[in-house]
């Protein structure tokens, strides 16, 4: 009752109707009317249902306009987000429903709020939330609510594989592979191109090279890795390899080694300190000859094509034709005596040598790496000041080490030890090449072996895809060599 | 592996509110989602938004461009470049991998920094901290008049104007930035070297003047 007249005295009072002393008598019959306190009651309600009717229109504005980030996605990575509708303040949400994952390889798992599947295609897509909240008709049309969902290309998808120009000078295979013996050891060998080169058509920088020696019995084994930003060094590794081969095949003083492989037997006999170290130099001086040859080759050939086709000397950055040259360079030579095997090593750059011990209990790292303060440091053969550096003596790249057997032997470009050891300290490690030697013999997330038995005849082959391996920021070309 | 981390310094100042600020944040999605074209970028650049007006922030840290969502932005208040430039200090010595003997640490950071206005706070504190930290290269971007090339050169050599701090000045900045961050994580995968300047970058549009 006092509801109604409070009503109607505030309507008059909006509508500025006034009710003089004299009609108050009026105005309570007027109230007590039945019909009217029921015209009273229906307005309320009326009014009540306008506002009701306008929260909830409100409140879905609110909820379309309201953010909700869902975390990005990977095309076949398996995705799984929930919403959480409690932590966005959405409990006022029934009948929610996800109209356009499927066309994504998404699903909504209804009961638990998640999002799950495998994307099945990239791009900056979107899906529609459907949802009713309470309070609001059985039978209305569900509210719409677009989410964003960005999903990712599959990073392996995003690389090309261009073709290498083969009219271009010094045009070399992409991919290349070699197996074969020396002496009593066999040695598998590939040479792969980076995805990096892959991406842009550009060449395969890496190069080996490997001979067993027949005349003398020295087995040699060079890898070197081209420069990427000097445009002709992929013909720089490969005539460095071959330019060491080439030396001990025709070049090397047959006198001075017969002369110091009998001082290697007089050693042995006599255990003589002076005469180990005498040894040690006498080795070093055949293999700079070697280094020595293989920078001139290189030189000899620059200046020879800086003649010929001065059109591919215009970098700005190269202070002379060799540097358009420049790479790395290892090297071994290594020869089976009665007492056991004397192996010999060279290196300049980034490429590491190391041998493991017949028994798998040692291993040792032969050389030291070029590597700068920050990445890139490397130094090349092609630089004459490698041969006369105070802070990196030439003689201390050289090692000599004599050996009763051992069970391999490992030559291979940065493209390998960057993704598999890291950083020059693991290399230090024997552990890590036990592992190293495991992940060859298919402990590796592809299952991928390589079968180190002699009779193996597809072991090039097996090399091959397993240096196809997957590691994120390694993609320059990839050359392995073992001797087993 | 190792990450090449990416700063993004944005003028978040009230002079910046309406079209600029707008483009800023359509230019960090174009770049976001054009990057994520890119194999090697998308391996390895990691990117951070830092905004600064009356104070800095780090809106974003450090993030993979395929987890990377951007925010929104709102332009308002002074503009405190010296405090930026402590923030990115600060985040420089949080979040970027340190080389030791054993393990590989990230790239040296890329920082870019745009502006549209004088910086108001005393910036040369902010400069004297961001100067110890090693970066590849430090952009900065003076977008429109109001900024003064003469205080970003101080803070690096490599600065760049636009004449008018339009969305489509703003677009091709952006679109050169892109370019910048793809370059850089091509170079230091492909070669294992870092850009270390200007010169080693694509050539910016004709929208952008190279302040010498």
């Amino acid at each position: 009752m006092n509801d109604t007249k409070l009503y109607i005295q505030n309507l008059f009072a909006v509508k500025k109707i006034a009710i003089g002393q004299n009609r108050q008598q009026l105005f309570e019959d007027f109230i007590k009317k039945e019909d009217n306190e029921q015209i009273v009651k229906t307005i309320i309600e009326q009014q009540n249902y306008l506002m009701d009717k306008w929260e909830l229109k409100n409140r879905v504005a609110d909820i379309i306009a309201q953010q909700l980030t869902i975390p990005n996605a990977t095309v076949g990575k398996l995705y799984k987000f929930k919403i959480d509708f409690e932590q966005l303040n959405l409990t006022d949400l029934i009948h929610v429903e996800c109209f356009g994952l499927e066309e994504m390889g998404l699903a909504f798992n209804k009961n638990e709020s998640i999002i799950e599947g495998i994307p099945n295609q990239n791009g900056e897509l979107s899906f529609k939330l459907l949802f009713k909240i309470i309070n609001e008709a059985e039978d209305s049309i569900p509210n719409e609510k677009i989410i964003p969902i960005v999903i990712n290309a599959d990073p392996k998808t995003l690389w090309k594989d261009i073709p290498s120009n083969r009219a271009a000078p010094f045009w070399k295979k992409d991919d290349i592979i070699a197996s074969g013996k020396l002496g009593d050891k066999k040695i598998v060998v590939a040479s792969k191109r980076g995805r990096s080169h892959e991406n842009v058509g550009s060449f395969r920088d890496d190069d080996f090279s490997f001979k067993l020696i027949e005349e003398i019995g020295w087995s040699a084994i060079a890898v070197a890795d081209g420069a990427g930003s000097y445009p002709l060094s992929r013909e720089g590794s490969r005539l460095a390899c071959i330019a060491v081969i080439d030396y001990f095949e025709k070049h090397l003083e047959k006198e001075t080694l017969e002369d110091f492989e009998h001082k290697i037997f007089e050693q042995q006999k006599s255990n003589g300190e002076d005469l180990l170290n005498e040894i040690k130099v006498l080795s070093k001086q055949i293999l700079y000859k070697a280094v020595l040859f293989s920078h001139q080759q290189i030189k000899n050939l620059a200046e020879q094509i800086e003649v010929s086709s001065p059109e591919l000397f215009n970098n700005p950055k190269a202070k002379n034709a060799l540097d358009y040259f420049h790479t790395t360079l290892i090297f071994t030579l290594f020869k089976k005596f009665d007492f056991g095997y004397v192996v010999m090593t060279f290196g300049v750059g980034d490429c590491p040598i190391a041998i493991v011990n017949k028994e798998q209990t040692e291993t040792t790292l032969l050389n030291w790496l070029d590597v700068g303060e920050f990445g890139g440091g490397t130094r090349f053969v092609t630089q004459a000041d490698i041969f006369h550096s105070q802070e990196h003596p030439m003689a201390s790249r050289f090692n000599f080490k004599i050996m009763a057997d051992f069970s391999y032997l490992f030559l291979m470009s940065d493209g390998i030890y960057d993704p598999k050891f890291v950083v020059e300290a693991n290399l230090e490690k024997h552990e890590r090449w036990l592992e190293f030697l495991k992940d060859l013999q298919g402990e590796n997330e592809e299952n991928v072996k390589v079968d180190f038995s002699y009779e193996n005849k597809e072991i090039a082959d097996q090399l091959s895809t397993w240096m196809d391996f997957w590691s994120p920021g390694n993609h320059d070309d990839r050359t392995l060599a073992i001797v087993f | 592996m190792r990450r090449l981390p990416v700063y993004l310094l944005l003028d978040t100042s009230g002079s910046m509110s309406g079209e600029p600020i707008e483009a800023v944040k359509n230019g960090v999605q174009v770049m976001i989602s054009s990057l994520r074209q890119n194999p090697q970028a998308i391996e390895t650049a990691f990117l951070s938004v830092i905004t600064f007006d009356s104070t800095a922030r780090q809106i974003i840290p450090l993030t993979d461009l395929g987890s990377f969502q951007m925010t929104d932005l709102r332009a308002t208040g002074t503009t405190s470049l010296g405090d930026a430039l402590k923030v990115v200090s600060t985040c420089i010595d949080n979040e970027v991998g340190k080389t030791t003997a054993e393990t590989k640490g990230d790239w040296k950071p890329l920082v870019f920094i745009m502006t549209d206005g004088i910086p108001t706070d005393d910036w040369q504190v902010g400069l004297r901290e961001f100067q110890k930290r090693k970066t590849a290269y430090t952009v900065a971007c003076a977008a429109g008049s109001g900024a003064d090339t003469a205080v970003l050169k101080q803070i690096t050599e490599n600065v760049v104007s636009l004449d008018t701090a339009d969305s489509q000045s703003i677009a091709k900045f952006f679109a050169w930035v892109t370019a910048s961050i793809g370059v850089s994580s091509t170079k230091v995968e492909d070669a294992g070297k870092e850009v270390t300047g200007l010169n080693e970058l694509p050539p910016p549009p004709s929208e952008l003047n190279i302040v010498v």
